[in-house]
């Protein structure tokens, strides 16, 4: 096996179990685990970004192919570090009126003909194609989405009072929302456990003696750390509740 | 009854992760070989891919990173065999910085299994920052939003993109994703305009949110969760990580479902009495105030 990807193997393994080690509490090796992370995933998104963005649609379009124009959008970009600068940052605000427009201008009309007119006509059409056939299971399904849709339509209009047939109509809404955070509940349980999965999936991988048993010994190491991480903060919490206890406390005033 | 309800209402919390983790670990080292049943939606896309004449253009976006790898990567993997299998073009890319690497790993790993050789039959474009811009920009000019693919050769002299100029001529698409950009993307600000069909695999978190896209025809297919991935993968009668986790995954299920009936029945035994909170005053491991760190 190549070197790195058994160096690879133990790192992973042992990040891993660095993380799973809050599931006992709040430690170090948790904390270190979690810095490292977010640190090499900025390292990462910077070394990305500098290849995809500035090398491959910056540089090489203006230096190599004469595309000046993209210097326009360089400059633009560049507006919006202004905000560091208090004297200039109205300039960043030339940048975002830019963002804002484009991103409107692209958005508004696509958003409202998928997400609202095409999930309305969605929601509708089996219903009014029901005249043509009998009654089946599909059209019960449409009728119980539309009265789902109206009903939780009904429950968040906070115009009227919602009194007798509103009323109704909105405790129906109600139900079929706790029908949907149910639903998503589920998913989301499994969903994490699919991750949890995942992760003893390659934990068990590490054990196996090709990877030296990887994950056992880390695991061992990891056990023995957080004894003596425990031995050291009881060691050194306890002279200050003794002397709390007998009135001295250190970090009292006076 | 009431005595022991209550004592188990204030159990250490590690109890329940000790019993999850031997409920995913035990079907993993022992598997038991539960059946998967094929939901209609996987099915769906499933028989879309089968439908596509060899060397039809196949789009796989994968808009996620290593965070979303146990549920997604499986999904890629079994995808890329198909499409591998039945001869299509394939084309990979990301919109997704962090899943680069990964992306590229997964594309490249996978033709190279199937003897297909990068820019001939396949290509992966790697990342183009912009999101949702970049999916109108390759539905205007592919060689515009990306100039190069991921190893730096010009796509408009790879072979496996000649007379794909856009995403018109792109017969499917697929996007993994793990949130937005993702599916949603793809379909708001690609297969409207530029008319290519469309399917999704996604992670079980934000599956829920696309069955009404799903409903509508939106999007013809949707691969849920490492379920999904299991039952693609029984489709294509290549069982990998996703069918061996399924029946640790049951066996979690059967856990959770088992805590919330007995926490719930200890609860209304319970809570006429001293039962009006879980917390301990000191704060200690097991403590809500510990669970919210």
């Amino acid at each position: 096996m190549a070197p790195s990807v058994l160096i690879g193997a133990w790192v992973a393994a042992g990040l891993t179990l660095f993380m799973f080690s809050f599931l006992y509490k709040d430690n170090p090796f948790f904390r270190f685990g979690e810095h490292l992370y977010v640190g090499i995933s900025m390292g990462y998104t910077i070394v990305r970004i500098y290849y995809d963005v500035m090398v491959k649609s910056l540089y090489t379009p203006v230096a190599q192919e004469g595309k000046w124009w993209f210097l326009i959008a360089a400059l633009l970009g560049l507006l919006i570090l202004t905000r560091f600068i208090p004297k200039v940052s109205w300039l960043s605000r030339i940048s975002f009126a830019v963002i804002v427009g484009f991103g409107s201008g692209v958005a508004i009309p696509r958003i409202i003909s998928s997400n609202i007119l095409q999930q309305v006509q969605g929601t509708l059409r089996p219903i009014l194609n029901a005249g043509q056939s009998s009654f089946g299971m599909a059209q019960f399904n449409a009728l119980l989405i539309l009265i789902g849709v109206i009903t939780v339509l009904i429950y968040f209009f906070f115009s009227i009072e919602h009194k007798g047939a509103i009323q109704v109509a909105a405790r129906i809404g109600i139900y079929f929302l706790m029908i949907n955070f149910g639903a998503g509940f589920g998913y989301t349980v499994m969903g994490r456990m699919s991750l949890l999965i995942g992760r003893f999936d390659d934990l068990i991988l590490f054990a196996s003696r090709d990877y030296g048993y990887a994950s056992l010994v880390l695991l061992g190491l990891i056990a023995f750390g957080l004894f003596l991480w425990e031995r050291r903060s009881s060691a050194l919490s306890d002279p200050d509740q003794d002397r709390r206890a007998a009135g001295s406390d250190p970090h009292a005033e006076g | 009854m009431r005595g022991l309800a209550g004592k188990l209402l204030h159990l250490d919390r590690r109890v329940i992760f000790v019993l999850i983790a031997l409920a995913t670990l035990i079907p993993l080292l022992r598997p038991i070989g539960l059946p998967v049943r094929i939901s209609p939606e996987v099915r769906q896309v499933y028989d879309y891919i089968e439908s596509l004449p060899a060397g039809s253009v196949f789009l796989l976006s994968l808009d996620f990173d290593p965070a979303s790898k146990p549920e997604l990567y499986p999904m890629a993997v079994a995808l890329l065999n198909h499409a591998f299998k039945r001869d299509l073009r394939v084309i990979g890319m990301t919109l997704l910085v962090t899943g680069t690497g990964m992306a590229e790993k997964v594309v490249s790993g996978v033709a190279s299994e199937h003897g297909k050789q990068q820019g001939r039959d396949y290509a992966f474009l790697g990342y183009s920052p912009g999101g949702s811009n970049v999916i109108i920009g390759m539905g205007q000019d592919l060689a515009a939003a990306f100039p190069t693919d991921h190893y730096g050769q010009r796509t408009t002299d790879l072979p496996v993109l000649q007379g794909v100029n856009s995403l018109r001529q792109v017969n499917y698409v697929i996007s993994l994703a793990a949130g937005t950009p993702g599916v949603e993307s793809w379909y708001v600000y690609g297969k409207e305009k530029y008319g290519f069909e469309l399917g999704g695999g996604v992670t079980a978190v934000i599956a829920p949110g696309l069955y009404p896209f799903l409903d509508t025809g939106q999007i013809n297919g949707l691969i849920g969760g490492l379920r999904g991935a299991a039952e693609y993968e029984t489709l294509i009668g290549m069982k990998g990580k996703a069918v061996a986790g399924m029946d640790a995954q049951s066996a979690t299920h059967f856990v959770i479902i088992g805590l919330i009936l007995i926490c719930n029945l200890f609860y209304f035994l319970t809570r006429r009495t001293t039962i009006r909170s879980f917390g301990s005053p000191q704060g200690r491991p097991g403590s809500p105030r510990e669970a919210g760190r």
